[in-house]
């Protein structure tokens, strides 16, 4: 009968995009038989064969270039879902009422880029969902996304502190925990300053970190042993080699954006999110 | 703002606010402008918490065809990229959206969102049948993203007019972004298209006041500042939750 075909597309004129993924039948073993695309194999079933990937830097590298050009995403709209994930992560993994301090309060330390970025729009989050940020963001790039970000977050009343503690206790005393948003999967080589004093004096404190992607300071790929030790790690997209290294108590995948044609390119083998769901805990 | 409070009937709270068709493009304005929110950050913000929205009213196990099929009607402007967005979402759920985009939107920043869709494998149709069947036959779902309460709902132009017509006629369920199209953002609606979920952006619209379908309330982004400035009286957005069912 043409005219259900027609209305999922098939016989009828579609972009190009669209005709090339509906004329593919791939053949499903689970389900048996030559199958249409869009009744997929059980995402679940396939993903539990292969483990996930763990990506190089120029990998995710790759991979991020892919989502803003071929994919055409914008920053704001990635950056904002990714900052969503962290901010939802840190909320299960420290849930308001495990807290110990009086407030809610929580340092959140951005860097110069992107992973900085993401930091704002978490401690957004974290606002809208009854924690007190305060926001350290030191270098700021002079770009609308940067600076609009920042007006959004003091629009919410969150502060930006004018320095970074330079005592460990203090920031202890302060603060519940600290999410490390400074440098990303593109970082390399040499730490400046203010990032250097910023890193020492993280690696003292004893409450716990969540860093964002890549705990700040380590090599992308081979991690760090005495470099940060967060106790939350959530990985962004995928999950990057350094990862393998984390030793911390938990380890969250967000970013729930990639679109099926890119992980299966990569081969990312993501097992699938709980629901809709924009986290999925990996230990 | 502290949200510790998990009895919503300890403290007497003032009536939500609908707000007017002004009302709400003057704090769209200022959300853009003041607020520095991007325009693309707040249709992805919208988009996405549709399609949480829609996943809630419509379960993937409970619907009715084999496939979890869903048609996304999308207008010229806002309202319909933010059906696209909430389509893509939809893919990422493992929904099997399909689009209708008659006319596309000039701008580039809408244009990304067709792009992005495309690149998930959405099939655009190239036509609405009009034969009511056809569309109850194969989808589940037909979401209403063509008109925003700042259209001109006494002149809906085609091919918005016809489409309206069909969707007036089809069974299945139809969910309404913003406001349902063809209604009078400030006014119940008479005989215009009737969906049974309605998903409303940022704040509820005054034609939603007597809306007696499954209302949902999207758009966690809103600062506290802004809220008072118009007194909105939000009710508060349980745990994590992107949504409120009103």
């Amino acid at each position: 009968m043409l005219g259900l075909r027609a209305l999922v597309g098939i016989g009828v004129l579609v972009t190009s995009q669209g005709a090339r993924a509906l004329s593919k039948k791939t053949s499903c073993p689970l389900l048996g038989g030559s199958i249409t695309p869009h009744l997929e194999c059980p995402r679940r079933l396939l993903s539990m064969a292969q483990p996930i990937k763990y990506l190089g830097q120029e990998e995710a590298q790759r991979i991020d270039e892919e989502l803003f050009t071929e994919y055409q995403f914008s920053v704001d709209q990635l950056m904002e879902l990714a900052g969503l994930s962290c901010a939802t992560a840190i909320v299960r993994t420290y849930p308001l009422d495990s807290l110990v301090k009086r407030k809610p309060s929580v340092l959140v330390v951005c860097g110069p880029g992107n992973n900085g970025g993401d930091g704002l729009v978490c401690a957004r989050h974290l606002k809208l969902f009854g924690y007190e940020p305060s926001i350290i963001y030191p270098k700021r790039p002079n770009k609308p996304l940067f600076q609009n970000l920042v007006v959004q977050c003091e629009k919410m009343d969150i502060p930006f502190l004018s320095e970074m503690p330079s005592e460990a206790e203090v920031i202890d005393e302060a603060y519940n925990l600290v999410v490390d948003a400074i440098f990303g999967f593109s970082f390399q080589g040499a730490v400046r300053e203010p990032f250097s004093s910023i890193l020492a004096t993280l690696r003292k404190i004893t409450v716990p970190i969540a860093s964002v992607d890549i705990p700040s300071g380590w090599d992308v790929e081979k991690g760090s042993p005495d470099g940060l030790q967060p106790d939350l790690l959530i990985s962004l997209t995928a999950p990057k080699k350094a990862a393998t290294h984390f030793r911390g108590r938990y380890h969250f995948l967000g970013g729930r954006f990639v679109p099926a044609a890119l992980e299966k390119k990569y081969q990312l083998n993501l097992p699938p999110y709980p629901g809709t769901d924009c986290v999925l805990q990996l230990t | 703002m502290n949200h510790s409070s998990n009895d919503p009937d300890s403290e007497p709270n003032e009536p939500l606010r609908y707000l007017s068709k002004d009302e709400v493009a003057a704090l769209e304005t200022e959300l853009l402008s003041d607020y520095r929110f991007g325009q693309q950050q707040l249709i992805e913000i919208w988009g996405h918490a549709c399609a949480v929205a829609i996943a809630k009213a419509f379960p993937l196990g409970t619907l009715a065809k084999k496939q979890p099929t869903v048609l996304v009607v999308c207008g010229p402007d806002q309202n319909g990229s933010v059906g696209l967005v909430c389509a893509r979402h939809l893919r990422i759920f493992e929904y099997e959206p399909t689009i209708f985009y008659p006319k596309r939107s000039p701008q580039s920043l809408h244009q990304d969102f067709t792009v992005q869709c495309e690149k998930m494998d959405i099939p655009f149709l190239s036509y609405l049948p009009t034969e009511v069947q056809l569309i109850n036959d194969a989808y589940n779902l037909v979401i209403d993203a063509i008109l925003g309460p700042e259209a001109d709902y006494t002149d809906v132009k085609e091919p918005y007019s016809s489409i309206l017509a069909t969707l007036k006629q089809i069974k299945i369920p139809i969910v309404s972004v913003d406001v349902p199209s063809g209604w009078n953002a400030d006014e119940p609606g008479t005989d215009g298209i009737n969906p049974e979920v309605l998903i409303s952006l940022t704040v509820p619209k005054r034609c939603a006041a007597s809306f007696l379908g499954k209302h949902f309330l999207v758009g966690r982004f809103l600062p506290y500042d802004i809220q008072k400035k118009y007194e909105l009286n939000l009710p508060e957005y349980p745990g994590t939750d992107c949504l409120i069912q009103l």
